[in-house]
């Protein structure tokens, strides 16, 4: 179990630009479903990349029960948006999910061996606890094991990627868009999916932008818009909806 | 010792390690999406070539230095979005090439341009083969030490930089071979006619291949296939070899959708 709290985070991707995120404050606890929404240009993959260690904050930090993010990146992992990957690469869902298994590290030496090994077998370095079918029965694609990714279809890939992020040995997952251009049945799936993963004791922090009744899978639901404007169960937050100025949120509804 | 003394056997062995090298290239090129970037490295090598024979450099090693340097330039004036990158690109390509030919003249140097650009195989020499010879070492020095980082940069480029690989330094590698690759075909294809050389028979080893090892072997065949074919038409019809075979890539993408139709 694992409580991330980022306290009053800003962060410019320069000197001279505007502040990308603006004294931001989450929580995210063990076992909940946490959805953060807000328009584009919001800041919501800023604020992954943030809380997984890629950038490091201006001002504010990120601690892990207590200790600093450094001292605890395992214990988070990104599952990047689908658009960053390249889904015309040949290699099978089986070669990418044992991927995730890497784990974060500045020694020259260790990660190629470890991607040499994954890569010749993808069962190499699994472990008990994060073993390869178990995983892709997990999220419901043992069957696709030997395909292509470029064989697969959109909710196939979101889930192929979930898969590659739960080969870690992270317990707070952040997932950047991950329902963004699914149709409304694979959507549903996939928020059983993590949903199952909540229950599990995993925590999942899943940025969207869906607006409205989808909400209600979520246990909280954080709005940003470069600061946050709203936090709480998605009930509250809904009622606070018309006193918030993001009126570009609403219009962005077509996930719903 | 005729066999060994025979004028077409430095150009046959010259030819089957560029059919079997540039696919191979290419493959981890093309799935890297930066296939562009071999355009533009093949344009920039001839201010290289020039300048190197007026200094009384080997002109292969200003070929890829110039190449190298071309390809570093362009990457940084692109944006950090990359919304320009093709328009930098071509621009670069373009302006490199112009500066090239300018070159030649004001240097009072004298270079075969034709050669340069389209190949001339049949007159290729020990010199040439050599140069062959070390850019496949330098590619199977990359692929044997340097596999698995370029399949997960390739694949998922944030990913790999946020598990500690350097992107940027595999990319460097990635456009130095390439500069070497483009350079030791000179004389096979040309530097202009290499890009069907390096990406028509990816096109055709990618499909269905089950990961980039398997491509880089299925592309390398077809690749040796197209040439060689290239080699004997060219002998036997007294064709030039870099347009013949580079006349072959575009057949052997379109005979077979037309035999698809039937």
């Amino acid at each position: 179990m694992a409580t991330l709290i980022a306290d009053n985070l800003t962060y410019s991707y320069s000197k001279n630009s505007k502040p990308a995120l603006n004294k931001v404050s989450v929580e995210i606890t063990p076992g909940t479903l946490t959805a953060l929404v807000g328009p584009n240009g919001a800041g919501k993959s800023t604020l992954l990349k943030l809380l997984q260690g890629i950038n490091n904050p201006d001002i504010g930090n990120i601690t892990i029960d207590g200790q600093s993010l450094a001292r605890n990146r395992s214990q988070v992992a990104l599952m990047p948006q689908r658009s960053s990957m390249n889904w015309k690469f040949p290699i099978t869902v089986e070669k990418l999910i044992s991927l995730g298994q890497i784990k974060y590290s500045k020694s020259k030496s260790a990660n190629p061996f470890q991607i040499k090994a994954l890569l010749a077998n993808p069962k190499s370095w699994v472990n008990k606890c994060c073993e390869l079918e178990a995983t892709m029965q997990r999220v419901g694609i043992s069957n696709l094991a030997n395909r292509r990714l470029d064989s697969l279809s959109g909710g196939q890939q979101q889930r192929a990627l979930l898969a590659k992020t739960l080969m870690s040995p992270a317990r707070i997952l952040l997932l950047d868009e991950p329902c963004a251009a699914l149709d409304p049945p694979a959507k549903d799936d996939f928020l059983k999916t993590v949903r199952q993963l909540a229950d599990a004791g995993l925590s999942l922090f899943i940025s969207s932008h869906d607006w409205g009744s989808t909400l209600n899978n979520y246990d909280q639901v954080v709005v940003l818009d470069k600061t946050v404007l709203a936090s709480g169960t998605p009930s509250s937050i809904q009622g606070k909806l018309d006193d918030l100025n993001i009126s570009s949120l609403k219009e962005n509804n077509y996930c719903d | 010792m005729s066999f060994i003394n025979s004028w077409w056997l430095i150009p046959l062995i010259i030819t089957i390690f560029s059919g079997i090298l540039c696919p191979a290239m290419g493959t981890v090129l093309i799935t890297h999406r930066r296939l562009l970037q071999v355009n533009l490295i093949s344009h920039c090598v001839l201010p290289g070539l020039a300048l190197a024979l007026a200094l009384g450099i080997h002109p292969s090693i200003g070929g890829v230095i110039s190449g190298l340097l071309g390809s570093i330039i362009a990457e940084s004036l692109t944006n950090k979005k990359s919304e320009n990158y093709e328009a930098v690109m071509n621009t670069m390509l373009a302006g490199m090439l112009g500066f090239g030919v300018l070159l030649i003249p004001l240097l009072g140097i004298r270079i075969d341009l034709e050669a340069v650009l389209f190949g001339d195989l049949l007159t290729a020499n020990l010199s040439d083969l050599l140069r062959t010879i070390i850019a496949f070492l330098t590619f199977i020095l990359l692929i044997t030490f340097g596999y698995e980082k370029v399949v997960y940069v390739g694949l998922d480029p944030e990913g790999a930089s946020a598990s500690g690989i350097n992107v940027s330094l595999l990319n460097l590698a990635l456009s130095f071979t390439t500069a070497l690759v483009i350079v030791s075909s000179m004389s096979a294809v040309g530097v202009i006619l290499v890009i069907a050389l390096l990406s028509t028979p990816t096109l055709l080893g990618l499909d269905k291949a089950q990961s980039l090892r398997i491509a880089m072997m299925r592309s390398s065949f077809f690749g040796l296939c197209i040439s060689l074919l290239g080699f004997i038409l060219s002998i036997v019809f007294n064709l030039s070899p870099g347009p013949a075979i580079s006349v072959i890539c575009v057949a052997s993408l379109i005979i077979p959708k037309i035999g698809n139709k039937f």
